[in-house]
């Protein structure tokens, strides 16, 4: 790759950039910032919608009743039921139990608290996903 | 380039680096009078590797990786070169973070292992769950450190409480809090010879390791399963497995490309030091075989993008893959007889 080569095509990463060794015209490799480039764009992008699609669908069916808002927070993290577990310290399946709506709205402050602790989110952040209207909020409390 | 000054008064210079473990080592050699370059650590320890791990998932999809394992650079050039480094570990966040002051206020600048979710400077596309980034905390600021992150072009400050969160996250390679700043630097360490075992290492395993998904019996086992993948898949989740192909080889630090390039930078900066001529024009040839990375990028994203509209189709990417193996494998083969003549 030539220093001319090196692709400045897209500035996503908010006004940030990457490091790329190119050859300049000595044929010597220097270090060049670079601000993106189209063909990570489409892979990243596809990658990037991936996430947001599923988290949708998780938030439709938190307000749908079928799971709990934990599920819906733990996606927005990016984590796993298991990643999870490992960082307030529970069971993997315990995790996985207060994904269900009625378990979850029994819990405990203290449990909640582990919970928004470990996603860094507020015990009244935890219990709500964007959309809630505010009676719904008012049932889950 | 940017200059930063730690709380032990000196001056620390931030140099933009391609890859965060590279780049910390090198700027932590470089802070104790040790100028070296962030291309030569990373082949000093032997940075550059291939592997198709089909049984490791991430989201649901194979990893690939295009360099060692993390934390290998760092102790590997540590070792060449004789550079003694104290590493640390914790149970308890709380000692982890104040052990950080302490260094901090005694004027040390420290690296550290971190998972780059956390790290709420970094644009939020590239934030995800991965515990392997490297970092140095230069001093602390009221709420936070100020770090200087290799990746980005200046130093940035970073709140406490997210770095915390960072060295402690959990989840597969936990850092606990891993930390390391080098003890002593040797006077005059012997560069050419660590670079004589560096390159012998990296031979070795991109050509010796008796697993065929390692090194470049690697490429060609993920060339074969590409080639079957639209059969065995489906077109649309063979997409979405070329795409996270292409995603780990340019986006998320495992780059493949990027480090074709950092390699034959190395190569360049040791053909210098030797005097070789064999080097320089296998380094060309590294650089080369870079751009059929990045030619392999860009054909995926085609396909990806167009939805199999184009021209290209499964089977070439089998052809490009096939020629970066073939012509890596004559590479590190060549490169194995030069070192064998070098003279340390």
């Amino acid at each position: 790759m030539k220093v001319n080569e090196v692709p400045q095509d897209i500035t996503y990463y908010e006004g940030k950039k990457r490091a790329c060794y190119a050859l300049n015209d000595e044929g010597k490799y220097v270090i060049v910032p670079s601000s993106g480039w189209s063909a990570e764009d489409v892979v990243n992008g596809l990658a990037v919608a991936e996430l947001a699609a599923n988290l949708e669908k998780t938030r439709q069916e938190v307000l749908k009743g079928l799971k709990s808002p934990l599920a819906y927070h733990m996606e927005r993290r990016q984590m796993t039921p298991e990643i999870l577990a490992k960082t307030v310290g529970m069971l993997s399946f315990r995790v996985r139990r207060h994904f269900r709506p009625d378990v979850f709205n029994r819990l405990k402050s203290a449990v909640l608290e582990r919970y928004a602790r470990a996603l860094a989110l507020t015990e009244q952040e935890l219990k709500s996903v964007p959309g809630m209207s505010s009676e719904e909020r008012l049932k889950t409390e | 380039m940017s200059r930063e000054i730690t709380a032990g008064g000196k001056t620390f210079i931030h140099q933009h680096a391609a890859h965060c473990e590279s780049g910390v080592a090198s700027a932590l050699f470089r802070d104790q009078g040790f100028d070296i370059s962030e291309a030569l650590v990373f082949g000093i320890g032997s940075g550059i590797f291939f592997g198709h791990l089909f049984f490791v998932k991430m989201v649901g999809l194979p990893i690939t990786t295009y360099r060692s394992q993390p934390g290998a650079i760092f102790r590997k050039a540590g070792k060449r070169l004789g550079v003694k480094f104290v590493t640390q570990r914790f149970r308890n966040p709380q000692k982890g973070m104040d052990e950080l002051r302490r260094l901090l206020k005694e004027g040390k600048i420290v690296g550290m292992t971190t998972n780059i979710y956390w790290l709420s400077y970094f644009p939020n596309r590239f934030r995800f769950q991965f515990n392997g980034h490297n970092l140095i905390a230069l001093r602390e600021i009221a709420g936070g450190f100020r770090v200087s992150d290799p990746v980005l072009e200046h130093p940035v400050d970073c709140l406490a409480e997210d770095l915390e969160r960072a060295r402690f996250a959990h989840g597969p390679l936990e850092p606990h809090g891993f930390m390391y700043y080098p003890q002593s630097v040797p006077q005059n360490p012997d560069i050419k010879k660590a670079c004589i075992l560096g390159m012998k290492d990296t031979c070795n395993m991109m050509l010796r390791i008796p697993i065929p998904i390692f090194g470049v019996r690697g490429i060609r086992f993920l060339a074969k399963r590409i080639k079957k993948s639209p059969h065995k898949l489906g077109f649309a989740e063979a997409c979405r497995h070329l795409a996270n192909i292409v995603r780990m080889q340019e986006e998320i630090g495992t780059g493949g490309a990027g480090f074709r390039f950092i390699y034959a930078a190395f190569l360049q900066e040791a053909a210098e030091l030797f005097g070789s001529a064999e080097l320089i024009d296998l380094s060309k040839e590294m650089t080369a075989i870079g751009d059929i990375w990045r030619e392999f990028a860009v054909m995926s994203a085609r396909i990806i993008k167009q939805r199999g509209q184009t021209e290209d189709t499964f089977d070439n990417i089998y052809d490009i893959l096939m020629e970066c193996a073939d012509r890596e494998e004559v590479l590190f083969r060549k490169l194995k007889d030069v070192v064998r003549k070098l003279k340390a």
